[in-house]
């Protein structure tokens, strides 16, 4: 995880965005980057890392379960949040078997349980990363071991 | 019982279903665009109640760092300036907020002024925007609204029944639009009357459903989605209740236009 959490928030409300970003400034110290413009989000997605994604799900062009997926395929580690006053069963359904969804926030949304969920969410984003890293310290041991295993076979042939 | 007794005795019962039926159409349809409305009020409420938590703890915040500086003789740090600026900005929000809110309420009360009986003075533009907002759901999002009101003075009408006509009519273009689409409304005089035109570009009409459209019961919505009374409830409310007049344009394919004349004055009881 980069040194200050970052975090993406996807609504085509500007008021939406306004009032997360004011009680996060007041809350926290996390970098907050909102977006009105689903696509221009998909954009940034691909050349910033992130912590956390939170998007709408009804907006113009795109729907936030398309916008979390293409969050997934490009940044799988990122946690997906979906933070709508569109809340029924199917596109909660649909956003936690489609797009891996951390977790499902409605409208009108408690400021003291937004802050649990996103920072479940970096907690949860630094245990993927770590345990990507660990993999691949895991690989590259194995690879070592392989290796070493390879030589010392030889040396004995 | 005699059969023709029997037959008169249903026929009463079936008119007076029929006749509930439509008294109850109006909430009937404001409750299937409930959901709708609810979202459309849902997202600046949540904008207010978190920018009150967060104005209420930044006041406290700028108290306490004033009273220091006026104890210590310092000046405040410059940390309270950038308080007060988000505060200003939050304030703005809320207005917007509150605004949006009105505007949903409003459109629910002329919709819901159900036992008004009177005739009164209304302006079609303020009528149009009332439906406009009840039916956003709909729409937002996916389909442009376009409108273009000429100066028309106040028009005697039943507000609440042509609002209902109105709604009805927006529902249908939404409805009539799969994907992206144009609603346009526009009000100018014609013919000595007030004009009212909602033109889609939705998927149109066959001449067989044309020449059904104002029947009881009979809708071109997938079922869950019509009831097949809302326009024959319009063209009562438009032709018996206002004295005016309710035509349509309609082509498979590119779209439909209704156009709503209703008179200047309504006759004096």
């Amino acid at each position: 995880m980069s040194q200050q959490p970052v975090i993406v928030l996807v609504d085509d409300e500007e008021m939406v965005i306004t009032s997360i970003r004011a009680y996060l400034a007041l809350e926290t110290e996390y970098t907050v980057h909102g977006f009105t413009a689903p696509l221009e989000a998909v954009k940034f997605l691909r050349g910033h890392e992130v912590d956390v994604v939170i998007s709408d799900f009804l907006m113009p062009r795109m729907n936030g379960l398309e916008l979390l997926a293409a969050a997934k395929d490009r940044q799988p580690e990122a946690a997906r949040v979906l933070l709508t006053g569109h809340a029924d069963k199917q596109s909660a359904i649909q956003a936690i078997n489609q797009v891996g969804l951390f977790q499902f926030l409605e409208k009108p949304w408690d400021n003291a349980q937004l802050l649990l969920v996103i920072n479940s969410a970096l907690e949860r984003t630094r245990l993927v990363r770590d345990l990507a890293r660990k993999i691949a310290e895991l690989d590259a041991a194995h690879s070592t071991i392989k290796e070493a295993q390879r030589r010392l076979i030889r040396a004995f042939l | 019982m005699e059969p023709a007794q029997r037959i008169a005795e249903l026929e009463t019962a079936l008119a007076t279903a029929e006749r509930q039926l439509i008294e109850s159409y109006p909430m009937a349809s404001l409750g299937r665009l409930l959901a709708g409305i609810v979202h459309e009020i849902n997202t600046p409420i949540g904008s207010i109640v978190s920018n009150n938590e967060v104005s209420a703890r930044s006041l406290e915040m700028v108290r306490a760092k004033l009273r220091e500086s006026a104890e210590t003789g310092t000046p405040p740090p410059p940390k309270v300036l950038d308080v007060l600026d988000t505060l200003v900005s939050l304030s703005a929000v809320d207005r917007m907020a509150c605004d949006r809110i009105l505007s949903v309420i409003r459109g629910l009360k002329t919709h819901s002024r159900l036992g008004e009986s009177d005739v009164r003075a209304a302006s079609l533009p303020e009528l149009i925007v009332g439906a406009l907002k009840l039916a956003c759901s709909e729409y937002k999002r996916r389909v442009k609204v376009e409108t273009d009101f000429a100066a028309l003075p106040d028009v005697e009408c039943y507000p609440s029944q042509l609002s209902q006509v109105l709604l009805n009519l927006i529902v249908n273009a939404a409805q009539a639009i799969e994907g992206e689409g144009v609603i346009r409304l526009s009000t100018r005089q014609a013919g000595g009357m007030a004009e009212i035109e909602i033109a889609d570009t939705g998927r149109g009409m066959t001449p067989e459903q044309q020449a059904k459209v104002f029947q009881q019961g009979f809708t071109t919505k997938p079922p869950g989605l019509g009831t097949g009374l809302g326009l024959s409830i319009s063209h009562d409310i438009v032709v018996n209740q206002h004295k005016g007049s309710i035509e349509f344009e309609s082509e498979p394919g590119k779209g439909t236009v209704f156009r709503i004349r209703v008179p200047f004055t309504q006759p004096k009881p």
